[in-house]
């Protein structure tokens, strides 16, 4: 293909993205303004993600040491130091095993998540717009993954391929990818029988223009809105595998197996369990208020006037 | 009876206070039953009274059995592959569900010392190479069939053979020949004399079916299995034609809850009435209860790192040295095991196995100073350790291991594996990895399943052939004095050379209602031995 | 054009079944040891190991055991379990029950209670109401479920004695006893289940409210109640349908916690008993029991999704 074609389809691209946005169907402009409960669930994320980088620094000790004089003390001075939220179950410090476990559990998790979205993403607008063969093949590997249950796979993995941070990450990814793809592809295939795709198509655009123009703008919101959840779960499925004695390795700490780890400390009135499913709760609550009052300030502008 | 007890009471009394002191000991266990005979001659305990606080040590068994009730029972663990074919036992529930449901020729009591059950009586030839057994008479199976001697062979030779798949096939490997020598009388015949073989019949493994079956849960035992349903629950009832005394429950439920601290609360909460593998973590709650009691039997239960002498890095002696001086022996017993526990020695013989235990051999502490130096000699400087809970606290004693490690210098990585396919997968694979061994009734059985030369089940590779000498000659060995010294060399030998590091055993512990009498003490398994149900009953 | 559709759907369905087999046997092959290692333990010898994998037939080749599996579930013949000898049909039988009264006990509870809060917080959003549910659905859904178990039991069962702490059923309760024996795992189920339901619903509402349509009727000054029970919901029926699908799923196969802590005999522990005896032709019916229940709940949600919306539903 010569460059004088290609500029020249440029050209016309410009000039018919113009002339859409006129058109009265045109998907909202979006604008990020947050209520207060958005600035201080900001606030949180940004206190975790500062400690996961420096925790490990400020803790007062370190994550393996086992210097406490019991288990499950509550918080006080101990022989080698204070212990500000007391010791685990093989007195070590909680305090210390939260900002080292901070790294694990935000970093698996966040980086799973996002894998998860690029690998669901692609594939499942792909799946969308081309549909046919190339639709039918992806879906049904996915359907037979989504049918699966996700600890079973988990377990499978890490049982064949051994336990290490890289395997905790692919594995989460792989399996939600698959709940990311459905998603996807059912929003690639709303927008693609919407009027202004009809229209786009029917002026000859090309497909990926129709992606990156129509399909990923519209298809965003539920997406981000969904991405809150999907982080949960990935937390939890690192924490459920904790469960079946897997996970991360030891003695580094992840939230998830803090809390299995602790549980029974719960009926000496321990909160050693307690303190890391906060920790959990208070990072994932602010991402999912943060994503609600994007999408509340964004699509819901006309709903939120009702009230 | 009662004149005994009364006897028995006014003798005790007569006692010394270091007597007394000694009686106590018997009674808490850790004694076998033919030192007992000797201390009671030498202290003047008349053998009654000896008896007595052998069998009643706890008051609670004191009282006679009632009849009636009914009880649960949770285990640890249970699944798909729970059996009723006694070969393929491997864990507590079918244990407990084959001494509900069948019989051995020979059963442990709580000092283990062999006891006739289906047999009669067992006697050896003088070398010990052939064993007769008398089989009882008017024992019938289940379905009515009568026990005979046929049942009995064909029992013992699933054991044998090319076919054969059962779990003890190579501990049973010394017998050449099982041999009907009469309607009801069956002999051993052995490739070399073994005077522990009695013992080994009373392994879980060895419950005796009926000729032609694979057990089926159709058996001679207390109990007759009403309904089976693998990895959910069993149920069975009272056997009304059992041929002894036992069996005081009318309905007994097997089954399991494998999550641990669910199954503490079922136990208090009064789901369950009986429940193994308390948790260290657990044993406040459980002693705090007032409805439940926590049953904590010594016993050698080890909790083992195993590393190969036969590849890098075992091969090194310096680096095996560092690998056990970094154990905090006492921290684990009182941390890890809540004080549930005894300090390992580097040898799989504890206390719990009575006079063959090797008391003079010096304890090895606790000092990164020697282990440091041991590490620096061996020229390694990190190791991998593949670890599984495979028991209660192992996974915790590594991570004390480690830390202790990194404190020196030296980095000890763990890796943590799940426990299925552990067994093949890892274990004698793996340069570093754990194990855990249940207790076996002799010095002699633990010793050579683990470290006889050339054994199947040689975990660290460990080639020594005075070892293997030991092994056969102190099992001919009649003499206390030298039989004892012979254990002491084999585990002095072990403490040295090979490649096991046992920082600490654990007790057996369970929990139970506080209304369930007669608990056996046999420290074998879990539950006294998985023995409960032909003893219990409830108050 | 139903019909067809469905009739298409079945057919996707077994290709989804049949790729969910290859999966599965692909699967538990790569995992380290065979059931003959597993089931004799550390108690394995080689030769106790040929004998054991010779009885089982493991010996064989893959594509043998494979299509003999194939062939004979075809014939309706799910084999016999590798690990224990009992046939899987026996074992499936009550868990199979168990689990779908379990699944359809916590729909029947938690299905109204979600869409009725979905709908309510959707209908006052930004109110200190929404707040509330909005945060109390969120710390339910973040915390691990083997946490808010644990916690449930210590309390009603522990403490209180109101309710027993195991699922344990002797099979002969009635209809009382058995709502109480099913209790604990209800409850816990119950949580888990409709914090993720409420949530879909209030998002799936407040999305189709700022569509263009439900704009244009609310610059006419219809009643906000209105909007939303006449059309708002109607068009959100969709998303919620394959929410809810989704977490039917769920109950049937995932659930594993849930019945471990509770000693419930369902088929989710089942399979990863299976997964972990590796028990192939266990873990295979299992596997085609959580697939075929997926296929038909997502044929479900999307008749219903089809229903709903009319683009969908006139395809140009």
């Amino acid at each position: 293909m010569t460059e004088q074609v290609a500029s020249k389809k440029e050209a016309e691209v410009i000039a018919e993205l113009d002339s859409f946005a006129e058109l009265p169907d045109a998907p909202p402009k979006r604008k990020f303004r947050l209520t207060w409960v958005g600035y201080v669930s900001c606030a949180v994320v940004a206190f975790w993600l500062i400690i996961c980088l420096i925790g490990p620094s400020i803790a007062p000790f370190h994550e393996m040491d086992m210097d406490g004089d019991d288990s499950f003390l509550p918080a006080g001075e101990g022989e080698y130091g204070h212990f500000y939220l007391g010791t685990d179950y093989l007195s070590r410090d909680t305090l210390s095993r939260i900002l080292y476990g901070a790294r694990n559990t935000i970093g698996i998790s966040l980086a799973a998540t996002l894998i998860a979205y690029l690998i669901g993403i692609t594939l499942g607008i792909l799946a969308a717009v081309k549909g046919g063969w190339i639709d039918m093949g992806i879906s049904r590997v996915n359907d037979a993954i989504l049918a699966l249950p996700t600890i079973m796979l988990g377990l499978i993995v890490i049982a064949a391929l051994g336990s290490s941070i890289p395997i905790l990450i692919g594995t989460a990814a792989i399996i939600y990818a698959t709940s990311v793809f459905r998603i996807a592809r059912a929003l690639g295939q709303d927008i693609m029988v919407q009027d202004f795709v009809e229209a786009a198509q029917t002026r000859g655009e090309g497909i990926w223009w129709i992606i990156r123009a129509e399909v990923l703008p519209n298809a965003a919101m539920p997406l981000a809105t969904d991405f809150g959840l999907r982080l949960v779960f990935v937390v939890l499925f690192i924490s459920s595998l904790s469960f079946l004695g897997l996970g991360v390795q030891p003695p580094a700490s992840d939230w998830g197996s803090m809390v299995r780890e602790n549980l029974q400390g719960l009926t000496y009135g321990s909160y050693a369990a307690i303190w890391p499913a906060l920790a959990i709760a208070s990072f994932t609550i602010a991402i999912n208020l943060i994503v609600d009052d994007i999408s509340a300030k964004s699509g819901g502008s006309l709903a939120k006037k009702m009230v | 009876m009662k004149d005994d007890k009364s006897k028995a009471e006014l003798n005790y009394r007569d006692l010394t206070q270091s007597d007394k002191d000694l009686v106590s000991k018997l009674a808490t266990g850790g004694f076998s039953r033919r030192e007992v005979l000797k201390l009671s001659m030498a202290t003047g305990v008349s053998l009654v009274a000896a008896e007595h606080l052998l069998t009643d040590g706890k008051a609670v068994n004191a009282a006679t059995p009632k009849k009636g009730g009914s009880l649960r029972m949770a285990s640890n663990l249970h699944g798909p592959d729970d059996q009723l074919d006694p070969t393929l036992f491997t864990s507590t529930i079918d244990y407990t569900r084959g001494r509900a449901t069948y019989n051995s020729l020979v059963q442990h009591s709580n000092d283990l010392t062999p006891q006739p059950e289906l047999a009669e009586s067992f006697e050896p030839n003088a070398n010990a190479t052939e064993w007769t057994f008398k089989i009882r008479k008017g024992v019938t199976f289940h379905d009515g069939k009568k026990l005979t001697a046929d049942d009995v062979v064909y029992t013992m030779k699933r054991h044998q053979g090319e076919a054969s798949t059962s779990v003890i096939k190579s501990v049973l490997a010394s017998v050449k020949e099982w041999k009907k020598t009469g309607s009801m009388e069956v002999k051993a015949i052995l490739e070399s004399p073994n005077a522990d073989l009695p013992t080994l019949l009373g392994l879980f493994q060895t419950k005796i079916v009926k000729d032609g079956s694979t057990g089926e849960g159709i058996g001679t035992g207390p109990y007759v299995m009403d309904s089976f349903q693998p990895g959910v629950k069993s149920v069975h009832t009272r056997n009304k034609n059992y041929w002894r005394e036992g069996a005081n429950l009318d309905a007994i439920e097997i089954t399991a809850i494998t999550d641990p601290v669910a199954r503490v609360n079922a136990l208090i909460s009064g789901d369950m009435q009986m429940v193994t593998q308390i948790e260290p973590n657990a044993f406040r709650q459980v002693e705090s209860a007032d409805n439940v009691t926590l049953l904590s039997t010594p016993a050698a239960l080890q909790l083992g790192i195993c590393i190969l002498k036969n590849t890098a890095p075992g091969n090194n002696d310096d680096f095996v040295k560092g690998m056990q001086y970094i154990q905090d022996r006492e921290r684990i017993v009182k941390r890890v095991l809540k004080g549930k526990g005894s300090l390992g020695n580097d040898t799989p013989i504890s206390s719990a196995h009575g006079a063959d235990f090797c008391s003079e051999l010096p304890q090895r502490a606790y000092d990164p100073d020697k282990a440091k130096f041991h590490f620096k000699k061996s020229g390694i400087s990190s190791a991998q350790l593949f670890v599984a809970p495979v028991t209660g606290g192992i996974e915790d004693v590594c991570l004390t291991a480690q830390a202790n490690c990194a404190k020196i210098g030296f980095d000890l990585q763990l890796k943590k594996v799940p426990t299925d396919g552990y067994w093949g997968a890892v274990w004698m694979k793996e340069p570093l990895n754990v194990v855990t061994w249940n207790m076996r009734p002799t010095a002699n059985s633990q010793l050579g399943i683990q470290f006889g030369p050339g054994a199947a089940w040689n975990d660290t590779f460990w080639d020594n052939k005075r070892m293997g000498e030991l092994l056969s000659l102190s099992l001919a060995e009649t003499d206390p004095a030298k039989r004892h010294a012979m254990y002491c060399e084999m585990q002095t030998l072990v403490h040295n050379g090979s490649g096991m590091v046992i920082p600490a055993f654990s007790n057996i512990n369970d929990g139970i209602a506080n209304n369930v009498m007669g608990m056996p003490t046999v420290p074998l398994g879990q539950l006294g031995g998985c023995e409960w149900p032909e003893f219990v009953w409830l108050a | 054009m139903m019909t067809r559709m469905v009739m298409q759907r079945i057919g996707i369905g077994f290709a989804t079944l049949w790729v969910v087999s290859v999966i599965v046997f692909v699967a538990t092959s790569i995992l380290p040891g065979d059931v003959a290692e597993i089931v004799l333990g550390q108690s394995a010898t080689p030769e106790t190991l040929a004998a054991l994998r010779a009885e089982l037939g493991l010996d064989q080749p893959w594509y043998i055991r494979y299509f003999g599996w194939l062939g004979n579930m075809m014939t309706g013949d799910l084999g016999i379990s590798k690990a224990g000898g009992a046939t899987i049909s026996s074992l499936i039988g009550g868990r199979l029950g168990n689990t779908v009264m379990m699944a359809g006990w916590v729909a029947v509870i938690s299905i109204p209670i979600s869409i009725a809060l979905g709908l309510w917080a959707a209908m006052h959003p930004g109110t200190w109401l929404d707040r509330i549910v909005t945060f109390g659905t969120l710390s339910l859904i973040s915390v691990p479920e083997f946490f808010i178990a644990t916690v449930a039991v210590l309390i009603l069962a522990v403490e209180l004695h109101w309710l027993p702490s195991t699922a344990y059923m002797t099979g002969e309760e009635n209809f009382l006893e058995l709502m109480k024996a099913l209790a604990m795992p209800l409850i816990t189920l119950v949580i888990v289940v409709s914090a993720q339901m409420i949530r879909m619903t209030r998002a799936g509402i407040l999305n189709v409210m700022s569509s263009p349509y439900i704009e244009m009727a609310i610059l006419k000054g219809v009643p906000r109640s209105r909007i939303i029970m006449r059309h708002a919901f109607y068009n959100a029926i969709g998303p919620i349908i394959n929410v809810i699908a989704l977490n039917l799923a769920y109950l049937v196969s995932g659930v594993v916690i849930v019945e471990t802590i509770f000693a419930y005999p369902g088929l989710a522990k089942l399979m990863i008993d299976g997964v972990q005896t590796r028990d192939l032709p266990l873990v295979q019916a299992c596997a085609m029991i959580f697939c075929g229940t997926y296929v038909v709940l997502i044929l479900i949600a999307d008749i219903g999704s089809i229903l709903s919306n009319p683009r969908l539903r006139n395809p140009k």
